[in-house]
């Protein structure tokens, strides 16, 4: 039996296809700086907050991190208007990936903080910093540097993720390779091709992110 | 549009998790055997396995679930495999999870220290052996609580396989939304039912994970 | 200080009254009586349990105490204001054992760090004064570098300049030299005792007993949570009263 396997026809697409990289890629950036924010302020909540606070932030957590993601995504999508809140695919995919992030985050970013010695509180008190002015230069950029592979890793994850968003009409790559081959009916090349640019992009994007954090985030020195 | 009660919707979304559940087991098990066998090739230094399985895992862990699955449902049929929803899922859902398995396993292997290695091998213990009575037993305490919480992602997984047709707890979901046009009461059970399959597994992990710390 | 001279002697800088604190159902001070006058250099001796880093923990609030009271320049403690703490730590500095710098900041920066932030000192000034306390203290070219690439000494060093750079008026050093190779504890001693010259309030609890002996005004010497003995340092180190104080300097030698 002979299999026919016709890429050509994929790679002439390939504007659509660039589309939904920069879809895909536009989407992680926005996501992964907002999550972070949220991730951080959730994990300084757990460590510092009020009672009533952390208890919330936890079940946020452990509900984002026990169910599925498409799932998130099809609530704020599909079940957030039913409340009131209409919602366009791609800022729905953007919600939903920055509550996915954030979760995760919170937890990576708590493990870095709660491995923060004694001594360093110790010092920054002595010094008459505030607490805010203790976390923010003392305590959370070493952290970040402790925690930035499983950082890196978790926006990956939540990019790869990103696939899924093509389901409610974002345009990002998985949509691209899906509106390909309902055309040229080459199905299997369409996917092929976008699993191959999937991975190029998480060896990509984990570059960069190891360049970019001791550079913007957290200073290029080994803590 | 008839009227559905919460009970119907209720009972309809918990016969499709028999199928998330048989689903994640299943591919959880496969993928383990799958697994086990690069991990032992890999830990054996068979020529290439090294390289190999670390390309495994990259494929795996560098691409989506999704496109996976996707791969394997035109890709099957391509081979003139007749092709079920069903069947894609549970090869790619194997698959994926014998990735992430082999290199939570391998970490595993190598905590254990080197010493313990060479002690069995100046007792004149076989590969077999050494990996048998001295490394697996040792590797497995270690790599309970991160298997069992691999589950976790598993379930979080099948999901997925709505998307290619495969009738699970999610797929119900969509159709019963379409059904009865409450997606927020809908979709807030099926996320209900996720959760109370996933976080006892994943409280059980962690008590695992403490109880290894302590004994540590 | 004859009785003629106490109308004029100037107000305590540390004013301690039946201080006692407790761990639990273990007290660890139990009723400490204490004045410090500014510009003295007070050494606290005694055996690891007898109460001696907690004392000097609870001047600058990293201890709690439960009773008695705590005054510095003439304010009373308040632990339950966190910014009647900072006011007191900007007055109060305290040097750590484990030197405890800022690992991810450059040597300047761990300087320039809290004036800048506390105080609000623009950076250029505070830059400027951050190369002088490193000058003062014999590290002016390592401005650029990290704590992980310095010694031990020098760590200690930067953390004397890091205190110094809030201008405080007591400094509290706890066992500083304690973590330090024996050849690297003269740099450190020697920038204490400039900084004793200069009329710094220090109180230090240490194990040095020949520093202590050169350069502190009083010694205190404490034995199981109470001030056993204190006097100056000849007649502590030389006649040693108590069966206790006599026991611990034998076994220190």
């Amino acid at each position: 039996m002979r299999i026919e396997l016709d890429f050509i026809a994929v790679l002439l697409q390939w504007p659509l296809l660039a589309k939904g990289v920069l879809w895909t890629l536009g989407l992680t950036a926005i996501s992964a700086t907002i999550g972070l924010v949220l991730g951080t302020l959730c994990a300084w909540a757990r460590s510092s907050g009020p009672l009533w606070l952390r208890w919330v932030v936890g079940a946020y957590v452990e509900i984002i991190r026990n169910t599925p993601f498409i799932v998130q995504l099809f609530f704020v999508f599909f079940g957030l208007p039913a409340a009131g809140v209409k919602l366009t695919p791609e800022t729905a995919s953007v919600i939903a990936m920055v509550i996915n992030l954030g979760a995760y985050a919170a937890e990576i970013v708590r493990a870095g903080i709660d491995a923060t010695p004694r001594g360093q509180f110790e010092a920054a008190a002595s010094l008459a910093l505030s607490r805010v002015q203790t976390f923010f230069h003392v305590v959370l950029p070493p952290a970040l540097q402790k925690v930035w592979p499983a950082l890196t890793s978790q926006i990956i994850i939540v990019m790869l993720g990103s696939a899924v968003c093509g389901q409610i009409s974002t345009e990002e790559l998985s949509y691209a390779a899906n509106l390909i081959q309902s055309r040229n009916f080459r199905a299997f090349e369409a996917f092929i091709i976008a699993t191959g640019i999937y991975l190029l992009l998480s060896i990509g994007v984990r570059a960069l992110l190891n360049w970019a954090g001791p550079r913007y985030l957290f200073g290029g020195r080994r803590g | 549009m008839v009227d559905f009660s919460l009970w119907d919707i209720f009972r309809n979304l918990l016969l499709a998790a028999r199928w998330t559940v048989g689903l994640s087991l299943m591919a959880f098990v496969g993928g383990g055997l799958v697994g086990l066998a690069l991990l032992v090739a890999r830990t054996a230094r068979w020529p290439g396995a090294e390289r190999l399985t670390a390309g495994y895992v990259q494929l795996f862990q560098g691409t989506p679930l999704l496109m996976q699955l996707f791969l394997a449902y035109f890709g099957l049929a391509l081979f003139g495999v007749d092709t079920s929803a069903w069947t894609a899922a549970a090869v790619a859902l194997t698959l994926y999870t014998s990735a992430f398995l082999v290199e939570i396993w391998r970490g595993c292997v190598a905590a254990v220290p080197k010493g313990q290695w060479e002690a069995a091998q100046s007792l004149a213990l076989n590969f077999g052996e050494q990996l048998r009575y001295v490394v697996l037993p040792q590797a497995t305490r270690i790599a309970i609580a991160p298997t069992v919480g691999f589950l976790v992602q598993v379930v979080k997984g099948t999901a997925l396989a709505s998307v290619i047709g495969f009738v699970e707890l999610t797929k119900a979901g969509t159709m019963i939304t379409n059904a009865t046009s409450q997606p927020f009461l809908v979709y807030s059970c099926v996320a209900l039912l996720y959760f109370a399959l996933c976080f006892p597994v994943s409280l059980y992990a962690r008590s695992l994970e403490r109880k290894m710390n302590v004994q540590r | 200080m004859s009785s003629a001279n106490l109308a004029q002697a100037p107000a305590p800088i540390v004013h301690i009254q039946q201080l006692r604190k407790s761990y639990g159902s273990n007290e660890v001070l139990k009723g400490i009586d204490l004045q410090v006058q500014p510009g003295e250099v007070i050494a606290i001796i005694g055996k690891s349990g007898s109460g001696k880093s907690t004392l000097l923990r609870c001047i600058n609030g990293l201890e709690v105490f439960q009773s008695g009271s705590l005054s510095v320049d003439g304010q009373p403690l308040l632990h339950s204001s966190a910014t009647a703490m900072r006011e007191l730590r900007q007055r109060v500095g305290m040097i750590f054992q484990n030197f405890n710098l800022f690992p991810h900041l450059s040597v300047g920066k761990n300087v320039m760090l809290a004036p800048g932030l506390v105080k609000k000192t623009d950076p250029t000034a505070g830059a400027a004064r951050a190369r002088q306390l490193l000058e003062r203290v014999g590290l002016g070219e390592k401005f650029e570098a990290f704590p992980d690439q310095l010694s031990g000494g020098q760590q200690q060093r930067v953390a004397i300049a890091r205190a110094l750079a809030m201008e405080p008026s007591v400094l509290l050093c706890d066992e500083i030299t304690s973590a330090l190779d024996p050849e690297l504890v003269g740099e450190v001693l020697r920038v204490v005792e400039s900084l004793a010259d200069e009329g710094m309030t220090l109180l230090m609890v240490t194990h040095e007993m020949g520093f202590a002996r050169k350069v502190s005004d009083r010694v205190i010497f404490m034995h199981q949570g109470r001030v056993h003995e204190m006097g100056t340092p000849a007649a502590l180190f030389g006649h040693p009263q108590t069966p206790e104080l006599q026991q611990f300097l034998s076994s220190i030698h």
